[in-house]
C-alpha cells in the first residue's frame, strides 16, 4: 500500500515536472516569437516614416503648388507651426515633423518666425529618442516686385521621426 | 491489491496524459490563431504603407496591384468625427468552421481616404487613386477594387482609366459588375450625369445608383460612389469636406501673410464663407457647393499671386 502510494507520488511529481518543462519551453519559444513581433512592428513604423516623407511634403496643408512635388509653402509652414497645427495632432502617421532651411549653413537652430530663422516645428508627439529620416525640399513663397510675381525658393530639409509602436499621441 | 494499484496508475496516467495532450493541442491552436492574427495585422499595416506611393500627387492618377497568397477580405470601417479615419483590417478565408477567420488588428489611417466595399474579398486587389479638388486640391482618394468591372457608354475621360480589371465597353465575361453611364442593359450600377454648366462632361456631377441606393457625387467622387458602399462613401465625403474646411481656414490665415508682403489677394471673404459652408457639409450639399467652388477657382486663377 505504502509502496503503491510512493509510486503514485513519484508519477505525479514526474508529470508535474514534465508539465513545467513544456511550459518553460513554450515561454522561451513565445519570448523569441514576440521579440520578432516587436522588431516587425518597429520595422513597419520605420517604413511608414520613410514612405510618409513624400506624402507629407505633397499634402495640401504644406505643399507650395499641387503641380510641384517636394516643395513646401513657407506661408503654410508659418501657419502650421503656430497654433493652427494643433488641430492636426492625430493626423500625422509619424512621431514628429520638422522643416529646416539648410542654406546658408547655420550653427544654431533659430525657430521661426524671426529674423534669420531656420527651423519650423510642425508636430511633435513628445516621444523621446526619436529616430529620424529626412529629404531635401524646396521652401517657396510668392513674391511681387515691380508689378511682377515670381516664386522665391530656398533649399530646405523635411525631417520626420519614426513613431514607436503603441506610443501615445499628443502634442509635445 | 496489485490489480487495483495497476488500474489506478493507468487511470492516473491516462487522465494526466490526456490533460497534457489537451493543453498541448489547445496551446498549438491558440498559437496558430495568434500567429495568424499577427500576420493579418502586419498585412493591414503594410496596406497603409504600400498605398503611400500610390497617391496620385501631381499626376492625373496612379494604380497598383496587391496580391495575396490566399483569398483575403479587407474590412474597411470609416469614422467621420473631425478628420476621421479608415480602420483597415484583414481576414483570410478559413478552411474549417466559419467562412472567414477572425480579422487581425485594425490599422487606423487618418490621412488617407480609402473607398472600398465594407468587406470585399479576393486574391488580387487593384488599387488606384484620384485627387479630390474642391476647388483646391484637398487630398487623394484611394480605391480598392477586387472585382472585375465593365463600364458601358463611359465618357471619354473614363475610357483612359487603363486599369486591368476595369473593362470599358467591351464586356466579355458575364461575371463582371456592369456600370452603365446614362443608359444600358443588365446594369448593376447606373451613373446619371447632371452637370449643365462649368463642366467638361455631363458626368462631372450626378448620381450613382447602386442596389437601389442613390449616391450624389461631384468630380472624381464618382469613382468612390461606384466602388464603395454608401456608408463608407458618405463617411469619406464628410471627412474630405471637413478637411477642405480646415485647408480653407489655413488659406484665410495665408491671405493675411500674403497681404503683409504686398502680394495682395481679394479672396479672404470668399474663403471665410467657403470655410463655414464646407466644414460641416455632407453629400447632399455637394452640388450647390460645386457651383461656389467653381466661382472661387475662377477668382483665384485671375489673381496675380493666387492663394493656391
Amino acid at each position: 500500500m505504502v509502496k503503491g502510494q510512493m509510486k503514485i507520488q513519484q508519477m505525479a511529481v514526474m508529470i508535474v515536472a514534465v508539465f513545467f518543462f513544456f511550459i518553460l519551453v513554450g515561454l522561451f519559444f513565445l519570448g523569441i516569437v514576440f521579440k520578432d513581433v516587436k522588431g516587425g512592428a518597429g520595422q513597419l513604423q520605420k517604413e511608414q516614416a520613410i514612405s510618409s516623407l513624400r506624402v507629407i511634403a505633397d499634402m495640401s496643408e504644406l505643399n507650395y503648388d499641387s503641380s510641384w512635388s517636394m516643395s513646401l509653402d513657407e506661408d503654410k509652414l508659418r501657419i502650421m507651426s503656430g497654433n493652427f497645427g494643433g488641430a492636426y495632432d492625430l493626423f500625422w502617421p509619424v512621431a514628429s515633423v520638422e522643416v529646416f532651411k539648410v542654406y546658408p549653413r547655420f550653427d544654431e537652430v533659430e525657430e521661426c518666425p524671426g529674423v534669420g530663422c531656420n527651423y519650423y516645428g510642425i508636430y511633435d508627439n513628445g516621444q523621446g529618442g526619436v529616430k529620424t529620416y529626412s529629404t531635401y525640399v524646396a521652401i517657396c513663397e510668392k513674391v511681387r516686385e515691380s508689378g511682377s510675381t515670381y516664386d522665391d525658393c530656398e533649399v530646405g530639409k523635411l525631417v520626420v521621426g519614426v513613431k514607436q509602436p503603441l506610443a501615445a499621441g499628443g502634442r509635445g | 491489491m496489485k490489480r487495483g494499484q495497476f488500474n489506478f496508475v493507468w487511470l492516473f496516467a491516462i487522465v494526466a496524459g490526456g490533460a497534457i495532450l489537451f493543453l498541448a493541442i489547445f496551446g498549438a491552436l491558440r498559437f496558430g490563431d495568434t500567429a495568424r492574427f499577427q500576420s493579418d495585422t502586419e498585412v493591414a499595416k503594410s496596406i497603409a504603407i504600400i498605398t503611400d506611393p500610390l497617391q496620385a500627387g501631381f499626376a492625373e492618377g496612379s494604380f497598383g496591384k496587391i496580391s495575396f497568397g490566399q483569398e483575403t477580405r479587407i474590412n474597411n470601417v470609416c469614422f467621420d468625427d473631425g478628420f476621421g479615419k479608415n480602420d483597415i483590417s484583414v481576414a483570410t478565408r478559413s478552411g474549417i468552421g466559419k467562412e472567414w477567420n477572425l480579422p487581425g488588428g485594425a490599422t487606423s489611417i487618418h490621412n488617407k481616404y480609402i473607398f472600398s466595399s465594407g468587406g470585399s474579398s479576393g486574391f488580387d486587389y487593384y488599387v488606384f487613386s484620384k485627387s479630390f479638388n474642391f476647388p483646391y486640391e484637398v487630398s487623394d482618394m484611394i480605391f480598392f477594387i477586387p472585382d472585375n468591372y465593365c463600364f458601358v457608354n463611359a465618357p471619354y475621360d473614363i475610357v483612359g482609366l487603363d486599369i486591368p480589371n476595369v473593362e470599358v465597353d467591351d464586356c466579355g465575361s458575364g461575371d463582371s459588375v456592369r456600370v452603365c453611364f446614362g443608359s444600358g442593359d443588365d446594369c448593376d450600377v447606373m451613373v446619371y450625369g447632371s452637370c449643365s454648366s462649368g463642366c467638361d462632361s455631363v458626368f462631372d456631377e450626378g448620381v450613382v445608383v447602386k442596389d437601389g441606393v442613390d449616391m450624389k457625387y461631384v468630380g472624381n467622387l464618382m469613382y468612390g460612389a461606384i466602388f464603395s458602399d454608401k456608408g463608407i462613401y458618405d463617411c469619406n465625403v464628410r471627412r474630405l469636406l471637413y478637411r477642405a474646411g480646415k485647408i480653407a481656414e489655413e488659406f484665410v490665415d495665408k491671405t493675411d501673410l500674403m497681404d503683409a508682403r504686398n502680394c495682395n489677394t481679394n479672396l479672404k471673404p470668399d474663403l471665410i464663407f467657403w470655410r463655414e459652408m464646407v466644414g460641416n457639409a455632407s453629400v447632399d450639399d455637394l452640388s450647390s457647393l460645386r457651383t461656389m467652388a467653381n466661382v472661387i477657382e475662377r477668382k483665384n486663377s485671375r489673381e496675380g499671386c493666387g492663394v493656391w
